[in-house]
């Protein structure tokens, strides 16, 4: 037990945040009787994979004093990318998967090689990839285009039950980067460059290697988002990205991982997420429009940062 | 080092590298006009200088802003939720143009006094602060609005944005004595030097008994009016107010601001800089339409454009 809790590092965050888990089921089963079905549920669960998935490589990034906000750009090109290999034949469909996985890698890596060695701010660097990426994607497609092979389609839209096979891949994966952030050397370095870069130096840890691998991670990851975001919708989309890089951090910081680097997990990561796709699922049964949910949105990250901050400086 | 952020930025080689900067940006933009104009001489008509600069109008409003901000270390990620709350809000609740200037002038300084007051007494993140407002703000307005476009605007306004007196467009006179205003508060007084020194190192600002946490919110107060400012003027421009006006300035503004020469580690920046930069980034928006190009090579070029310059300043603050 003592391990279980020292792997997810429970912490009075994560209690906070699943009481609001609790509060939002309640009112959503007060205000509407088909929210607790296991449809719904289901349904709650297909509309979150897909952040959770960015919120996961966002949160490695933060956790190491980077920041991502190439994903806009990313998903966009990868999805068309993915989309215009892949065919109903299960070899291009494994062609467009390394494709797509290793094309994320590289853009990862570009971005990484560009903070570590050029030495520019990680938010100007994404930024700027960012950019150039929704450009390059766009200038490949302007429509949504391509198609994803039947069977694919069907194992995203697969499920257990109530449980999707979505969920099950992403639970693995959060539990895969637990492993490698609290059990791994990486980790550890991933955490000490995060809350004191120089100490970090100083005492030894390869700081421009650790953050290289960083950066490639997010890529990787995003290319595994992309690749899941055409098995939903069937095609790439250029614009399949909009809004993400700001979406993605949303998550992480209500999880409780400090912007600043070195504090914070992905279970708390994981929680957000739970509770963001939860509340929205529930403002929808309760009629509220969406124009509310973005104030509701708003009003919880600066509630959450707040909070956590005047935590800090006791 | 200590001793030039004692004394603020203008000791002479600092002002000297500045200079250096300026023209090097000025050379730049020299030569993308000298080769639009051989490929197409379509360019240089005064028809379409005229466009590129009452398009640069808004823009160069929400720049110097973001710059200020980005001097005390802060960045604004609101201010295009700015532009169009404040353009929705205030041209809703009223027609009278000086009344719906006076109202977004105030609107802007209120939402931007909250940023400010988020970063310097909350102690949030200014990515994070102006995050959130964005968020909110945006949620404010579509609820306002019901998520229609909407509002007819007064003439006045369209001359504002459009019209011409004494033979210059309008909106660049207001943005050339906005301008002459914060270059002068930056440069020449000692509120300006307390900006920068307190963007080079904050705990020496705060040493010598400048009060910081107003400094961080007044910062954050200008980037709010000047960006309610930015979004009348564009609206003005466009001709409709719409929900979404000035979609994108946020990152438009943070590129020329660092292009211009301000760095994200604070303590840096100046007011012709990032106006040249703003020239700069609208003059090749334009060079692709006049081109012919596809529109999407807009992107990949201000992409390339940001990681460039700030390579290049990376370099040079190292030597």
């Amino acid at each position: 037990m003592d391990d279980v809790l020292r792997m997810t590092r429970a912490q009075p965050v994560h209690l906070v945040v699943l009481a609001l888990i609790g509060l939002v089921v309640l009112a959503g089963m007060y205000s509407s009787d088909r929210f607790a079905t296991p449809l719904n549920f289901a349904n709650v669960q297909d509309q979150m994979v897909a952040l959770a998935l960015v919120a996961l490589a966002q949160t490695v990034v933060i956790l190491s004093g980077g920041i991502d906000l190439s994903y806009a750009g990313a998903l966009g090109l990868l999805t068309v990318v993915f989309a215009s290999i892949a065919g109903e034949d299960p070899a291009s469909f494994a062609a467009a998967i390394a494709v797509v996985l290793s094309l994320g890698v590289f853009i990862g890596a570009v971005n990484g090689g560009i903070v570590t060695f050029v030495g520019i701010h990680p938010l100007i660097v994404t930024l700027g990839t960012s950019t150039i990426l929704s450009g390059l994607a766009l200038l490949i497609t302007r429509q949504p285009t391509g198609s994803v092979p039947l069977f694919f389609e069907d194992l995203v839209y697969g499920r257990i039950g109530m449980i999707p096979y979505g969920t099950i891949f992403t639970l693995f994966l959060y539990l895969l980067a637990g492993f490698l952030l609290w059990k791994t050397r990486l980790g550890l370095r991933i955490y000490a460059i995060g809350d004191n870069e120089q100490a970090a130096s100083i005492s030894g840890v390869p700081v421009k290697s650790t953050k290289l691998i960083v950066y490639a991670l997010s890529g990787f990851l995003a290319a595994v988002t992309a690749i899941y975001i055409c098995g939903r919708f069937g095609v790439g989309d250029p614009r399949a990205g909009v809004g993400f890089d700001l979406k993605s951090i949303t998550p992480v910081i209500v999880g409780g991982t400090l912007l600043a680097g070195g504090r914070g997990g992905v279970l708390g990561t994981l929680l957000a997420v739970i509770v963001l796709a939860l509340l929205a699922n529930v403002l929808n049964f309760m009629n509220v429009s969406s124009f509310y949910q973005w104030i509701a949105e708003g009003l919880i990250i600066i509630a959450a940062v707040s909070i956590f901050v005047g935590r800090k400086s006791k | 080092m200590s001793m030039i952020a004692l004394f603020g930025k203008n000791s002479g080689t600092v002002r000297a590298q500045q200079n250096r900067e300026l023209l090097l940006l000025a050379g730049f933009l020299v030569v993308i006009w000298a080769i639009t104009t051989a490929l197409s001489p379509r360019f240089l008509s005064p028809a379409n200088l005229s466009d590129i600069l009452l398009q640069a109008a808004p823009l160069g409003f929400v720049v110097i802003g973001q710059m200020i901000v980005i001097i005390v270390r802060g960045l604004d990620l609101s201010v295009a939720s700015i532009m169009a709350t404040v353009a929705v809000l205030s041209i809703g609740l009223n027609d009278n143009t000086v009344v719906i200037f006076a109202v977004g002038i105030l609107l802007g300084a209120l939402i931007g006094g909250i940023n400010g007051y988020l970063v310097a007494y909350r102690g949030v993140t200014p990515f994070l602060a102006t995050l959130a407002t964005m968020i909110v703000l945006q949620g404010i307005r579509f609820a306002y609005t019901g998520g229609a476009p909407g509002g007819t605007l007064p003439d006045t306004f369209r001359w504002l944005a459009t019209g011409d007196l004494f033979g210059l467009p309008v909106a660049l006179i207001l943005l050339g004595l906005v301008a002459i205003a914060a270059h002068w508060l930056l440069e020449h007084t000692v509120y300006g030097r307390r900006l920068k020194l307190y963007g080079d190192n904050p705990d020496a600002a705060y040493m010598t008994g400048a009060p910081t946490r107003l400094l961080v919110v007044s910062a954050f107060m200008m980037s709010g009016v000047l960006a309610g400012l930015a979004g009348l003027v564009l609206v003005g421009y466009v001709g409709i107010v719409d929900n979404w006006t000035g979609r994108g300035y946020e990152l438009d503004s943070i590129a020329a601001a660092v292009i211009g020469g301000a760095a994200l580690s604070g303590g840096k920046g100046s007011v012709p800089g990032v106006l040249l930069a703003t020239l700069v980034l609208v003059s090749l928006f334009n060079i692709v339409v006049i081109l012919g190009l596809s529109i999407e090579l807009q992107l990949v070029i201000k992409g390339s454009l940001i990681l460039l310059a700030a390579a290049v300043y990376m370099r040079r603050s190292r030597r």
